[in-house]
């Protein structure tokens, strides 16, 4: 049915070749003339079409009657403008192709009004399409920079609080991203660096960026904050201090998960982010130091072990102190595998692991070992005090020369032996520990005496008292109605006696009334032990030492009473004669040892001739008396009192006779 | 380098007369960037509403739709370009306002100072409080059945 129009187009006609010859010359066909041009062009219109149109259409009509196809008719018309369009199409290439036909004139049929209003109406909408389309990309990127304005106001918002505690710098990263420029937090106190060369640590710079919320974003490389560790070695120490680090960080941790969005929070956030940065600078700065001074000798300690990152000192005292620089957090689980880390490792593995029994025996032995040495916690801001005392403010404050003089300041002096300072006081802290312990010791075990502690607010002197209170005399209670009980000894009568021990780093200086001084019991003379004197012993001797004094003491008192009552009595160290007839002597005699854990003190009544000898009083007291010796057991003061009545009774009647 | 020192607001003290002239020339290239970026808008946009007249030939109509979107992201650049300078200007307000800085630094001192102060001032009371209270536990130790019944046996 499809019948293609066959156009038979001949080859153009200029220039075309009619032979070559051998010798190559071509030779052209002989031009034609005008006539026969024309005639040619009119030949290449194939008119059999309109020939063989009219046998069609019979035979078309012949085929409808046979089947009507609804759509017969259309197709024939498409067919046939198809056609048309075709040879027209064809006439047109034609002209254009050979200059020779020339077109005079060619008019546009005139469109119908609704043609021209749907060209428009199709150009319309294609344009408003366009416009919907540019709308669509505008809106976008509006949002897009509102997004951005936003995020901005955000980060610069964060920024300028941030500015107001930090040192904020701006740094260009690369002139080819201008926009990407970085901000750094300087956390390093430059205003110092001048004086001291003060070791910079690499974390002295953080960088802050934005995150993708416009958020500030604090970039710390892993294991850059190193906090410093304090301790004993051989007590478990630190355990609990790194643990509340921990928490705090992992608390952290999950909270900044959950307010992301919050701008506060997320200024609090890196607020103590750097802190946190800025205290782990510190610490590094201090361990630096200490470092540093442990170079030096020094008289406090002497360095036993050195590592990377850890420091070893023997403090006297049989004690031995480390410093350790570890990282704090999650960090310090996969942490180098030295051994104090190791230590407190096994630490924080034996707390956590709650098994009760295990938590109790470590925190008894711990206790234990606690009351001989300080709380490792405290020791360590103490050495952070100290130097930041000395190292840091005092720097400061050299240029104003204001606000020196509120703090009084401990090692003057030596201010360049911190560490030394910082030793000693760890060594006084833990023989003062000593002496208290033997100290309550004596006032448990003697029950007339008080252990007071006076506080003295220096790191390296701690002070005591012992006190006894004596019974009010007998006598004298009827007129001594003092209102308040203030010992006083104008009216010769004495309502206490005080025995101060001072410890001073590691020389114990004992001060009181009526002490035995050595000096003068090698003197033989008594005189001496009458007045307030002050004399230093060892930790070995001092509980003697302090039972001679009280006991010596509470033979004064006695004296003193038996003085009122008005009888001759005689006082040697710890012994009170009272002279019977024919120059015998009843003798009151105190016998202290400190080991005795019944009472320390005992009494033994003498019944002595004059010709009584030291060395055998002696033996015959060691061999547990004899007819003349009667021990008398660990007596109040009150008991005591009553026993020299009664002597002082036994003596006047021995007088009357 | 002089960027962070040189505010806009050259009205500091006693800038150098180098500086100021790095700044009003400053201030003359950021106020120029302004007026082209705005320019652009608005001639930009000036195109667009051209454009909106449908014009007689179909082809011209597509070569306007490609117009139009070249346009359109000419606008969108400058207004980038003016946010950019925004932040810029937020940059320097935030670094170069040192006499607010200053101030601040100031107050955070004096606070710290005082804080310091107070916190010395808390930790001698509580000394003190702790001798005190040492003290009265002394007394009312010594001074207890305990140990007076310790004592009398």
């Amino acid at each position: 049915m499809s019948e293609n129009l066959d156009i038979s187009l001949d080859k153009l006609p200029i220039k075309r070749l009619d032979a070559i010859e051998e010798n190559g010359l071509e030779r052209f066909a002989p031009d034609v003339g005008y006539d026969q041009k024309k005639l040619d062009l009119i030949r290449r219109i194939d008119f059999a079409w309109a020939v063989e149109k009219d046998t069609k259409k019979k035979q078309k009509t012949a085929k409808e009657a046979n089947a009507p196809w609804p759509w017969q008719s259309m197709v024939e018309n498409l067919q046939l403008a198809h056609q048309e369009l075709s040879v027209i199409i064809d006439m047109i290439n034609t002209v254009e192709a050979n200059d020779a036909v020339t077109v005079a004139s060619m008019t546009r049929p005139k469109q119908l009004p609704t043609e021209v209003l749907s060209d428009i109406s199709v150009a319309a909408a294609t344009k408003l399409q366009c416009f919907r389309q540019l709308g669509k990309y505008l809106k976008q990127s509006a949002k897009t920079l509102e997004k951005q304005v936003a995020r901005e106001a955000r980060f610069y918002g964060a920024l300028i609080r941030l500015q107001q505690n930090w040192k904020v710098k701006r740094q260009r990263l690369t002139v080819s991203a201008p926009s990407n420029e970085g901000f750094t937090i300087d956390l390093f106190d430059n205003s110092l660096s001048d004086s001291m060369s003060l070791f910079l640590p690499a974390t002295s710079t953080v960088s802050v960026d934005h995150d993708s919320a416009g958020m500030l974003a604090v970039n710390l490389p892993p294991k850059s904050c190193r906090f410093l560790h304090f301790g004993f070695l051989g007590v478990d120490s630190g355990s609990t201090t790194k643990e509340s680090v921990k928490h705090d960080i992992s608390a952290s941790d999950a909270k900044r998960e959950a307010v992301k969005e919050n701008v506060d929070e997320c200024v609090k956030e890196t607020h103590l982010v750097l802190r946190n940065v800025h205290r782990a600078i510190f610490d590094e700065q201090v361990f630096d130091l200490v470092n540093r001074e442990g170079f030096t000798p020094s008289r406090g300690f002497n360095v036993t072990g050195i590592r990377d990152n850890y420091l070893e000192l023997g403090v006297g005292q049989g004690a031995s102190v480390y410093l350790s620089l570890l990282p704090s957090g999650e960090d310090a689980d996969q942490t180098d595998d030295s051994a104090d880390t190791q230590n407190l490792e096994t630490a924080i593995v034996t707390s956590e692991t709650t098994d009760s029994t295990k938590l109790v025996e470590e925190t008894a032995s711990s206790l234990k070992s606690l009351s001989r040495f300080p709380s490792p916690t405290s020791c360590e801001i103490y050495l952070q005090q100290i130097f930041h005392e000395h190292k840091f403010v005092r720097e400061k404050d050299k240029r104003p020369n204001a606000s020196k003089a509120r703090v009084p300041v401990q090692p003057a002096g030596e201010g360049s032996d911190l560490l030394g300072h910082f030793c000693m006081t760890l060594a006084h802290r833990i023989f003062s520990n000593k002496v208290l312990e033997e100290l309550e010791n004596l006032a448990t075990r003697v029950p007339y005496l008080h252990l007071l502690s006076h506080p003295t607010w220096s790191s390296r002197t701690s002070s005591w008292s012992l006190t006894m209170k004596v019974p009010q005399s007998i006598i004298r209670a009827g007129h001594q109605t003092r209102p308040s009980d203030v010992p006083s000894r104008k009216d010769g009568v004495r309502l206490e006696f005080q025995t101060k021990v001072v410890v001073n780093d590691d020389c114990i200086k004992l001060e009181g009334e009526g002490a035995p001084n050595v000096v003068g019991l090698f003197n033989g003379s008594t005189e001496k032990t009458c007045s307030m004197n002050s004399y230093e012993c060892d930790l070995a001797n001092l509980p003697v030492i302090l039972l001679e004094q009280v006991a010596s003491q509470v033979v004064r008192w006695l004296h003193e009473e038996a003085l009122v009552v008005g009888i001759n009595a005689s006082r040697d160290f710890l012994c009170l004669s009272f002279e019977l007839d024919q120059g015998d002597k009843l003798c009151l005699l105190a016998h202290v040892d400190p080991k005795d854990t019944l009472g320390c003190i005992s009494w033994w009544l003498l019944m002595a001739g004059g010709l009584m000898e030291e060395g055998k009083l002696h033996s015959e007291i060691a061999s547990g008396g004899s007819e003349n010796m009667k021990f008398l057991g660990y007596l109040s003061l009150e008991a005591l009192y009553s026993i020299m009545m009664d002597l002082v009774s036994l003596c006047n009647r021995g007088a009357n006779n | 380098m002089n960027k962070g020192g040189v505010g806009l607001t050259s009205g500091g003290s006693g800038p150098t007369s180098a500086a100021a002239a790095a700044a009003a020339q400053k201030q003359k290239t950021l106020l120029q960037r302004v007026d082209t970026d705005i320019t652009s808008i608005v001639e930009n946009f000036n195109h667009l509403v051209n454009v909106a007249r449908v014009s007689d030939p179909p082809v011209r109509n597509s070569q306007e739709a490609f117009m139009m979107e070249m346009r359109g992201a000419r606008m969108v650049q400058a207004a980038d370009s003016l946010l950019k300078l925004v932040s810029e200007l937020k940059q320097t307000a935030i670094f170069s306002g040192l006499a607010s800085l200053n101030e601040r630094v100031e107050q955070q001192t004096a606070a710290f100072d005082q804080q310091a102060e107070k916190t010395e001032q808390m930790l001698s009371r509580i000394g003190e409080e702790a001798a005190g209270c040492l003290k009265e536990l002394e007394s009312h130790y010594y001074s207890s059945a305990q140990r007076i019944d310790q004592g009398e046996q």
